[in-house]
């Protein structure tokens, strides 16, 4: 497995493929990072934390207390003790939550409740969303987080369903939510999640559905119509396998998939997404021969850069 | 439910959550099944604790309240605990 760290400098959001379930690493560009809940493995999220070497974790996330959402952040809190721990202050019955809450507490992490809070990730600056008051259930308590670096806007809301988005769409600013460049697809697709109301206001580029085989139906053909009918392009982690965004000062982003290509946006202005590089006039047969050449790593756009060198689409090849 | 094994003779499961027709049961060992919604008590919600028993090839569901308040109740104790003193206000990490 070559190096895949995030590079410095720029802000990388990577939605893991962890299966059926979410997760969401999101590294500033000074190396500061979040998860954003951790999928329904251990084992899977330890090996994506090594593969991405992540150094360090100042925050994970549960955006709210199902296993598939939670159980990856169990060895996330073991290994880097991050400060924060930010949740909707709705215990789960299970025991993962249980393992989750008792690791916290042995890792002398800081339990958060959601509430109207902005976070600042070195220069990224991270706006919780809290569930409104009055919601139901696990799925209508998630917690939301818009995450902002220059003009750039991603927006992930967890499991949410019809009655919070509704909430939501009345107590937040219109600015609050739209147009959002990378947009997470609420609860893998589900039918009772993203909605004709809620989408129109947050008016999505590009969605990542986080999701792997299941047998709830996920994603529905209901979402990924509403999803098209946005406009937007989608990326699916079963079929691309993890999703990385790139983000440079000032906010112009690319997306890049470990397999395959999102579905093409159907607006009629494209929202940015992975930039052919022009014919290269240096080709490079391997990784070996960059090396050999001192050019290691390449960089998308630099001469001799080519996918078939960058296994991992995050834009660096051969690190 | 496709790909998935019987469940257990006698146990005592959660329900982790509710997917549409399906339930997502936590097991004893930590692993997750899902299970039809059509064999279980129909007011089952997610967070119930649920003691399972098979007997003649006839599975039988009863949701247990009171242990299931006592676990929330404890849950939420400690989560309270864990939240208490969270910082206000802008943070920087």
């Amino acid at each position: 497995m070559s190096a895949q760290a995030a590079p410095s400098g720029v802000l990388t959001i990577r939605f893991l493929d962890v299966g059926q379930g979410d997760a969401v690493l999101i590294t500033s560009p000074e190396g500061k990072s979040v998860l954003y809940d951790g999928g329904r493995s251990e084992a899977r999220l330890q090996g994506l934390l090594t593969q991405y070497q992540v150094k360090s974790l100042d925050l994970v996330v549960a955006s709210h207390a199902d296993s598939d959402h939670i159980t990856g952040l169990v060895p996330a809190v073991q290994t880097f003790k991050p400060k924060y721990f930010l949740n909707n202050g709705l215990a789960g019955t299970t025991q993962i939550w249980q393992k989750l809450v008792t690791t916290a507490k042995l890792a002398g992490t800081q339990g958060l409740r959601a509430k109207n809070q902005v976070i600042n990730l070195g220069s990224v600056k991270l706006t919780v969303i809290p569930p409104p008051p009055g919601m139901k259930d696990q799925n209508t308590n998630s917690v939301g987080l818009l995450v902002q670096y220059g003009s750039f806007r991603a927006l992930m809301t967890g499991d949410s369903e019809t009655p919070e988005t509704r909430a939501w769409l009345k107590q937040l600013p219109a600015s609050t939510l739209g147009p959002i460049d990378v947009y997470k697809s609420i609860h893998h697709g589900a039918k009772n999640g993203d909605n004709a109301a809620w989408l129109a206001a947050v008016r999505p580029a590009n969605v990542v559905i986080g999701v792997g085989p299941n047998n709830y139906g996920h994603p529905t053909a209901e979402a990924i119509t509403l999803y098209k009918k946005a406009g937007a392009a989608i990326y699916r982690t079963d079929l691309n396998g993890t999703v990385t965004v790139t983000v440079q000062p000032g906010g112009t982003y690319t997306l890049s998939a470990a397999k395959g290509t999102g579905t093409a946006a159907t607006r009629t202005q494209a929202p940015p997404s992975v930039t052919p590089p022009a014919a290269p006039s240096v080709v490079y047969a391997n990784c070996a021969a960059v090396r050999a050449a001192g050019k290691a790593p390449l960089l998308r756009g630099q001469p001799g850069y080519s996918p078939k060198l960058d296994r991992d689409g995050d834009g660096r090849a051969c690190e | 439910m496709a790909d998935q094994p019987g469940p257990p003779a006698h146990a005592t499961v959660t329900v982790d959550a509710l997917e549409g027709p399906v339930v997502r049961v936590e097991l004893p060992d930590g692993t997750t099944q899902d299970w039809a919604r059509l064999d279980l008590p129909r007011d089952v919600q997610e967070g119930d604790v649920l003691h399972v028993r098979v007997e003649d090839g006839e599975r039988h569901v009863r949701i247990d309240r009171a242990e299931t308040r006592r676990r929330t109740q404890r849950a939420q104790a400690e989560l309270t605990e864990l939240n208490a003193g969270s910082p206000d206000g802008e943070l920087d990490l």
